[in-house]
């Protein structure tokens, strides 16, 4: 009889695996998925579709019209500008946030006396609300009566419009840099996690500050600096809410007064959803945005394995 | 379980092909509500009562309306929502729009021909509180008859509106700058205009100390175009509301006006924006001593400082050419969605609002001209520059005309262009003759394409 029981049960899994079944795992995972495909998958497959359509946004009056709006774009001049406008602005921006946050993290990571009050102070910007934030910079930028003009006057230098081109655009980049307090803590993370004896251990063998920065400190936080940089690059590229805050007027069609040189891609597609009712060429905007993200980030991926360094095998399996 | 077994794992595929046929649908349904938006809209409580959704500012249907409103219809709740572009746009798209919905009556032809607003004549030819004989000729900016505005039925309601091109000055700021006071009943030209706010304007260290003129440049640049090309006897569209043409020597005149002002620099612009996007606060600190602004203007200072109220003046819209005009740029007013379940209580407070205690209160305070020819006479007269308003606004009453409004394009593209390119002719990177031209062509194929959208 235990023979018989013996030949009919199927050969044995490892035990630890054994208690897992197939459904308990997608069961686990199924929130995600079904998020993922509620929030993200859904809106690409509604956007996609209505990207074959001239829908308004609002009536009943639309039609197919195929990939006429995929052939306009690749003729719109302003489209096209706009997105050398945002691959000019993110060449900028995420170079300038990474050096700035790890030369931030590099400071606060010393062993200085209320560290902790300043580690506060500059991570304080990045958790005040960006529309606070933009005007408080616009006060600070105005011409007539901004600190910015006062500073340069007290310098015998002139006055000058920040807020139009071309420092529009300088403006702007000032605006982004100053949240950058939640890449700094991240950096500071990394740079805490670095082992001090790998450090000690090049001292040892005559290393100055800089080369122990440089070939130890700055391989070992490289996968960080990967991670800021495919999401600085990402978030870079979608900038909308700045640009629009920054604008000459207030929230009333904010879009129509976005000055030339902040005038970024996504400007330009959220002029065409609301001030042009164009939903099906925005999306058609949308689309072909999203591939060039996707390509974007995937070249950056490719170039990690130039510069980033996994104490790991990361194709060992384990 | 028969024979021990344990149950079949569930495969990756199977595990994804529920979920993915589930996005299919979702990707689908909201689509097809996209096409034909006949579901949905606000629905009646449980309890009886009607939930009357509302999409306006809340500053101007207040807590306090709302809840006189609710106690004179206990059979009402409003549920408020403040008023917002993108969220209306929304609702509209997923067919369950608000039931009454601010909205300019200048502009409205585009929504109108949309098919996005409720016919309201059959509730006008039954009310005792609005009636067609008493709305003053803004109201017919609501007007379409499927051809042109100003004719067909009405689509909406204004609540207030002005004469957006008159003027207010500050008579202190000219008196410093040896300046004739305007007239408040002649009209001076733009010519002049511009050459005043030169002289009034005073500049030091590179700074604006005081700006000549404002013509709330941020707001955009439509309506002070429309009004000067109007003034000349031209117009903007031609009959069948189908292109543009701003190459015409009115239109080149009014953008080259324009150009001037920006370049003199004696007036906000895009060369030189103010902060807050509006003339106002500048004109209250004394630091701009002529804003192009309507009758509501002069609501603000109702309770101003003694020495302001006694300073400011208005004075008529100015002209290009022979013609005197003084248009409406906006007549913010409601409409009520042609998908609301609930047309009959919006309609209740669309008469609560436009013709109750509400309107009284606006035409009392001075804050617009009521939309109502019986509420006229209620226009504030107890300060001086109230009673000279009042003149120059009757007055002005004369020369209103209807602004040029296309179903086939939206306010906001007609700002969004003229920006752009006023700024560059202003910035000498075009000329004022390529501005008009990439004007024209921009608007004309904006026109086009709304033209094959809406048929």
């Amino acid at each position: 009889m235990v023979v018989q029981k013996a030949k009919r049960t199927a050969p044995a899994r490892p035990a630890r695996w054994s208690r897992y079944s197939g459904r308990t795992f997608y069961l686990f995972v199924s929130p995600w998925v079904l998020g993922f495909l509620l929030l993200t998958a859904v809106p690409l497959g509604y956007a996609f579709a209505i990207s074959l359509t001239n829908f308004d946004g609002s009536s009943s009056l639309w039609r197919w019209v195929g990939l006429s709006n995929y052939r306009e774009l690749m003729r719109d001049s302003d489209a096209w500008a706009s997105l050398a406008r945002t691959l000019a602005y993110t060449a900028l921006v995420v170079p300038l946030s990474v050096a700035i946050s790890l030369g931030l993290a590099v400071l606060l990571n010393r062993r200085l006396r209320a560290v902790g009050l300043f580690r506060t102070i500059f991570f304080l910007p990045s958790v005040v609300p960006i529309v606070a934030t933009a005007i408080m910079w616009k006060l600070v930028f105005n011409r007539d009566s901004g600190l910015l003009n006062a500073i340069l006057e007290r310098l015998g230098l002139g006055a000058v419009t920040w807020l139009v081109d071309p420092t529009a655009f300088y403006a702007l980049i000032i605006l982004t840099l100053w949240g950058l307090g939640t890449g700094m803590v991240i950096m500071l993370a990394a740079l805490q996690g670095v082992p001090i004896e790998l450090e000690e251990a090049a001292v040892v063998d005559g290393a100055g500050r800089w080369r122990v920065f440089r070939h130890v400190t700055l391989p070992m936080i490289s996968p960080v600096l990967f991670f800021q940089v495919v999401t600085g690059v990402i978030m870079s590229f979608q900038v909308l809410v700045q640009p629009l805050l920054l604008a000459e007027t207030n929230s009333i069609g904010a879009v129509t007064n976005v000055p030339p040189s902040t005038h970024l891609y996504m400007v330009q597609v959220y002029q065409e959803y609301f001030a042009n009712q164009r939903f099906g060429y925005g999306s058609a905007m949308l689309w072909v945005f999203f591939v060039i993200i996707l390509v974007s980030t995937l070249l950056v991926q490719r170039s990690s394995r130039f510069w980033v360094y996994y104490e790991v095998d990361r194709d060992q399996n384990d | 379980m028969p024979d021990g077994r344990a149950p079949a794992p569930l495969s990756r595929r199977r595990f994804l092909t529920g979920p993915a046929l589930l996005a299919a649908g979702a990707v689908a349904a909201p689509l097809l509500a996209g096409c034909d938006a006949s579901s949905g809209g606000s629905a009646g409580g449980s309890s009886g009562k009607t939930t009357l959704t509302v999409m306006y500012a809340s500053n101007e249907l207040t807590k306090e309306h709302i809840a006189e409103f609710e106690r004179l219809n206990p059979d009402i709740a409003i549920k408020l929502i403040e008023n917002d572009d993108a969220r209306l746009n929304a609702m509209l798209a997923s067919g369950t729009p608000p039931d009454f919905v601010r909205g300019a009556a200048v502009g409205s032809a585009n929504n109108n021909a949309r098919g996005l607003a409720t016919n309201l004549d059959s509730y006008l030819d039954k009310s005792s509180a609005l009636k067609k004989s008493d709305l003053l000729a803004v109201n017919d900016n609501w007007r379409w008859d499927g051809h042109r505005i100003g004719a067909g039925p009405y689509y909406g309601i204004t609540k207030d509106w002005s004469q957006d091109a008159t003027l207010w000055y500050n008579r202190a700021l000219f008196e410093r700058a040896k300046v004739d006071d305007l007239s408040t009943t002649d009209p001076v030209t733009y010519d002049e205009l511009l050459d005043v706010a030169g002289k009034l304007a005073v500049r030091k260290d590179g700074k604006a100390a005081v700006y000549g003129l404002g013509v709330e440049w941020q707001w955009g640049l439509s309506g002070p175009l429309f009004s000067m090309v109007l003034s000349q006897g031209g117009s903007i569209y031609n009959d069948d509301l189908t292109q543009t043409d701003v190459t015409t020597p009115e239109a080149k005149r009014a953008l080259r006006w324009l150009v001037d002002l920006a370049q003199s620099g004696a007036a906000p612009s895009s060369l030189n924006p103010l902060p807050d996007g509006a003339d106002l606060s500048t004109f209250m600190a004394g630091r701009m001593a002529i804003s192009q602004d309507g009758y509501w203007y002069g609501g603000n200072f109702s309770k101003a400082a003694a020495d302001l109220q006694a300073t400011i003046r208005m004075a008529p819209a100015p002209v290009m050419g022979a013609k005197r005009v003084s248009p409406c740029y906006a007549g913010q007013g409601a409409w009520i969605p042609a998908k609301s379940k609930n047309k009959d209580a919006a309609w209740r407070l669309m008469e609560y609002f436009m013709a109750g205690p509400p309107a009284v209160e606006r035409a009392t305070s001075g804050w617009g001209l009521p939309a109502l020819k019986s509420l006229l006479p209620k226009l504030p007269q107890d300060l001086p520059y109230q009673k000279d308003a009042y003149k120059t606004a009757q007055a002005e009453l004369a020369y209103n005309v209807a602004m040029p409004d296309s179903p086939y394009v939206t306010s906001g593209n007609w700002v969004t262009t003229l920006n752009q390119y006023v700024d560059l002719a202003a910035r000498k990177k075009i000329t004022v003759d390529v501005a008009a031209q990439k004007v024209t062509d921009d608007i004309n194929k904006l026109l086009k394409q709304g033209k094959d959208r809406i048929g």
